[in-house]
């Protein structure tokens, strides 16, 4: 899809284990990413803890170095760039983050902090930068008066507000929000929700959504992606992804959604056990250990031995099970 | 639109400010009483530093001249400190004292923080092999007695104050350099560094912009404390001779003074001693209610 | 269904320097029937966490609290600290929101939950380590024998949280209050806890204070809610008939601001401004500036909590148009 605005390839993330005993042992954060954004859509990434999902965020950032792989913004290798390209790619690409408040400089005032983004690029000065300052606070829905005011004096949704206008500054084309909301308010929430719709909207934005919360992610999403421990076992059209998850790990996460009723709670659990420990990767498909659907299909030997590649199950959903065809479905002469 | 605004009538009054550093100041100061004592002894040490000539009822002796008739006097309504062994009103010395100690000390821990900032900073922040290095180089500053290291640059280049200093800040800088490693690498994690870090925002930049102006707090706080301590450090050298020298009014040269005659002539290291007491106690209550005034999350 | 517990006009007031700094309650009223299981929600600030607390008596030395909290035929607030350290763990316990600060990272998580139990049932250290290993196993903890001598930190959070369920389980309380237990966890261990939860609900029979700021979470595992504004308790009810009908445009405003009830993309529902700070005394309803039904009636006189039918009650003068 050459039309992506940014496109993952086989991006690969490696931190290095010291002092556990093992020599050259290393956590594979993020183990074979490939995602492909086009521009002005917003694509939601869905995992838990260990799936890798913030660091797919910090290496799309530059936050992190690749350990392998590739990531193309618009065309241009990240890795490859030159200081010139980096310099115009930290404007291209910003963040929202999930604390508000922690990030902000606490020693600033909001004024200095949403101008910092402007000097640091040299896009305003003086007059100009005081007015780029004035339209950034409209647009997001603040007041001259809290130009003036420290982190500490703002509520949490000003804080958002304040990190949101910080990253509009440079007229970024990408968005990376990661948890913007979780740490708000419901009513608050639904504020910024609402905000970051506008603002796509207004500004032709292009969004990747990192969220934990299903509800959220479905608000805002046109695609879906769901990493298990550092792949993408799921990806598609939010809705079709919604209403027809193929990959057993994404059915337990929707059967895991608050809001389904009391009932919900009594029936048998969608996940028992917790994440094996992030070294010791189980062999074949990663989830096999806690997946319901290989406990149905009495325990088939390919999930245990044979890491699933990326079934279709539409023209642009895939699901990385054995089976995420249909029970029938499976590897050649593998069925149980 | 549909964004909806907080309207100034609706401005959460809970968030109100906590107005700047002499706002904050100002309450500390009515509400602890060990800012006020502690405010109280360092206004008065530096007055007593910058008018010495005026305030001090002898001196010229207070400089070094001395009235031999005159010594080893008891305190009396003439010197209410009493006078030394060479007739020296005691008194006006310790007055003229306060000009060596509070200058000594200002100059050491502001050259210990200047060297030893930076280089913890950088430490902190880059980690590496440039931590390492940096601090197997403050680890061989620390493993120096300082007093071995003022005994051996005394015997080098003379004994004097200024040497005195020297030594001490060549044993000093490494704790600045510790204690702002360990903050930079707190801080280091924070999200409003990776923000930074995000916007593009050059290390330099983000070192001087975000790290050291968030590291302030605990680093003065600790150099207000060592301004008493290294006042401590330069009394000890001076008393073994390594640091000021006679005729200089120095306090810990005073009390050496009269170190063998304390039984007798109590006052002529008694009350220098009590200077330095005073001195050092104004600076650790300071020291204590520092945080307070600077940080501005503080109060409200 | 007799009372279990009973706050009767709770009221706490924060000071500094001698003045009244804050009104964080200003009148709670709110009861737990004996195995039942009452969500408390609101949004920050409202007083839900200090309420829970309040019962337990764990409030920082400059709050100041009035009214009465009947517990077991006596007024909890009115106990001395001795008393009062006979209850907590014992009779009422709390489990929090985050597992690792609760545990003191030095000695292992079988030495702390066994504190509790030696402390209030006087068993000696076989019983206790005996009781101590049904109780992990209770809480669904593998190998309970060998998760015992493990420190904290060499739990995970899910394990961790079970082990904080634990502690305050060992002594069969027959009212536990859980401060925000699932908001650390992920998704599917926050479902697991909750299962848990519910099941040892079951099995004890304990009755269960739930604070949340999570309305959906609420509502799937508690029997009723009560919603907290600005220090006081705006709605109750059953929380099925709650979220189908809210009676107070505040839980209105709410549920509608949930994304997961509202078209994907669509401008989501909300109400303007914030909520009035600790030392507002405006005569009139606190929900008043913001409300979308609001009257003159409404900014005059406060309306009290009452009923509305079968045992839902409001503080609204429109509840009916609701």
């Amino acid at each position: 899809m050459s039309s992506a605005l940014l496109e993952l390839r086989d991006v690969v993330k490696l931190y290095p284990v010291r002092g556990s005993g093992r020599k050259g042992a290393s956590i594979r954060a993020v183990d074979g990413v490939d995602l492909a954004i086009p521009a002005g859509r917003v694509f939601g990434l869905v995992g838990e803890s260990g799936s890798g999902k913030t660091t797919v965020a910090r290496c799309i950032l530059g936050l992190t170095p690749l350990s392998e792989g590739s990531i193309e913004f618009d065309g241009v290798d990240l890795s490859a760039a030159d200081r010139r390209a980096r310099r115009a790619l930290h404007r291209e690409i910003q963040l929202v983050f999930q604390q508000p408040a922690a990030a902000l400089d606490p020693r600033m005032t909001v004024d200095r902090l949403i101008a910092e983004p402007l000097t640091t690029h040299g896009l305003a000065r003086g007059a100009a930068l005081r007015e780029r300052i004035a339209r950034l606070l409209d647009d997001v829905g603040l007041l001259p008066a809290h130009l003036r005011r420290y982190p500490h004096e703002l509520s949490g949704g000003q804080c958002q507000r304040v990190v949101i206008a910080r990253a509009l500054a440079t007229d970024p084309r990408l968005v990376v929000l990661d948890e913007p909301t979780s740490a708000l308010d419901i009513v608050v929430q639904a504020q910024i929700l609402n905000l970051l719709v506008e603002l796509r909207d207004r500004h032709g934005l292009t969004y990747l959504l990192i969220s934990h919360d299903l509800s959220v992610v479905r608000h805002l999403s046109d695609r879906i992606g769901v990493m298990y421990l550092g792949r993408v076992v799921e990806e598609g059209p939010a809705a079709a992804l919604l209403d027809d998850p193929r990959h057993p790990y994404t059915q337990a996460l929707l059967a895991s959604t608050r809001g389904r009723g009391s009932a919900s709670l009594d029936a048998s659990a969608p996940l028992e056990d917790e994440l094996p420990s992030t070294w010791e990767l189980p062999t074949g498909c990663r989830f096999h250990p806690r997946c319901a659907l290989r406990e149905k299909l009495g325990r088939p030997a390919a999930c245990e031995t044979i890491d699933p590649e990326r079934v279709a199950v539409s023209p642009d959903h895939a699901a990385a099970c054995h089976f995420a065809g249909g029970a029938d479905a499976g590897p050649e002469g593998l069925r149980s | 639109m549909s964004v909806t605004l907080d309207s100034p009538e609706q401005l959460p009054p809970a968030y109100r400010s906590t107005g700047g550093i002499s706002r904050r100041a100002y309450r500390v100061l009515r509400r602890e009483r060990a800012a006020q004592v502690g405010a109280s002894i360092i206004v008065l040490l530096v007055f007593v530093a910058l008018t010495a000539p005026i305030l001090a009822p002898y001196p010229a002796q207070g400089r070094g001249v001395a009235d031999v008739p005159a010594r080893d006097l008891a305190p009396s309504w003439q010197h209410l400190f009493g006078t030394d062994h060479l007739g020296r009103d005691i008194l006006s010395r310790v007055i003229f004292g306060a000009r060596p100690a509070l200058g000594v000390s200002l100059v050491v821990v502001l050259m210990a923080m200047l060297i030893g900032v930076p280089l913890g900073m950088i430490a902190g922040y880059r980690g590496g092999w440039l931590d390492e290095t940096l601090m197997r180089i403050t680890d061989l500053f620390l493993a120096f007695p300082p007093l071995l290291l003022a005994i051996v640059i005394s015997a080098l280049l003379g004994p004097s104050l200024y040497h005195a200093a020297i030594a001490l800040v060549i044993s000093w800088w490494p704790w600045y350099a510790r204690l702002s490693r360990t903050v930079t690498q707190s801080l280091r994690q924070a999200p409003f560094i990776d923000a930074a870090r995000v916007f593009g925002v050059r290390e330099p930049v983000i070192l001087a912009r975000h790290v050291l102006r968030n590291s302030t707090t605990p680093i003065l706080v600790q150099a207000t404390v060592d301004l008493g301590t290294v006042i401590l450090a330069v009394g000890a050298l001076a008393f073994l001779g390594l640091a000021s020298q006679p005729p200089l009014a120095d306090w810990g040269l005073m009390v050496a003074d009269g170190r063998e005659t304390i039984q007798t002539e109590w006052w002529i290291s008694t009350f220098p001693g009590i200077a330095i007491f005073v001195t050092v106690l104004g600076f650790n209550l300071l020291g204590d209610v520092l945080r307070d005034v600077l940080d501005p999350r503080s109060g409200s | 269904m007799s009372a279990l517990l009973e706050i009767d006009d709770l009221r706490v007031d924060f000071s500094r320097d001698g003045r009244v700094t804050s009104h964080a309650l200003r009148g709670v009223s709110l009861a737990v029937g004996v195995g039942e299981a009452v969500g408390v929600v609101g949004e920050t600030g409202c007083g839900k966490t200090l309420t829970g607390l309040s019962v337990l008596r764990m409030l920082p030395d400059n709050a100041h609290a009035t009214g009465r909290i009947s517990f077991d035929g006596r007024n909890l607030l009115g106990l001395s600290p001795r008393e009062l350290r006979s209850i907590r763990g014992g009779r009422i316990s709390m489990v929090f929101q985050s597992p690792g600060t609760s545990f003191n990272p030095v000695f292992t998580v079988g030495h702390q939950i066994g504190l509790v139990a030696s402390k209030h049932l006087g068993t000696g250290k076989k019983e206790t380590e005996r009781l101590v290993s049904e109780t992990l196993h209770a809480v669904g903890l593998p190998n309970p024998d060998s998760v015992m001598r493990f420190y904290p930190h060499e739990l995970s959070g899910g394990m961790l949280q079970r082990a904080m369920i634990a502690m305050a389980i060992i002594c069969r309380p027959s009212l536990l209050i859980a401060d925000e237990p699932t908001t650390a966890l992920d998704v599917t261990i926050a479902q697991q806890i909750l299962r848990l939860l519910r099941r040892l609900q079951r099995e004890q029979g304990f009755g269960v204070f739930f604070i949340s700021h999570d309305l959906d979470l609420v509502s799937d595992f508690c029997d009723r809610i009560a919603v907290l504004y600005a220090g006081r308790v705006i709605e109750t009810g059953k929380a099925e008939e709650l979220l189908r009908r809210p009676r107070h445009p505040y839980t209105r405003a709410l549920l509608e601001a949930l994304p997961g009830r509202a078209e994907p993309g669509a401008s989501l529902p909300t109400v303007p401004g914030t909520v009035p700070t600790e030392l507002d005394d405006a005569p009139g309803c606190p929900f008043a500036p913001r409300c979308p039904l609001v009257t003159e009636l409404c900014r005059q006189e406060r309306p009290p909590l009452v009923d509305v039918g079968s045992g839902h009650t409001a503080a609204c003068h429109r509840s009916d148009d609701l």
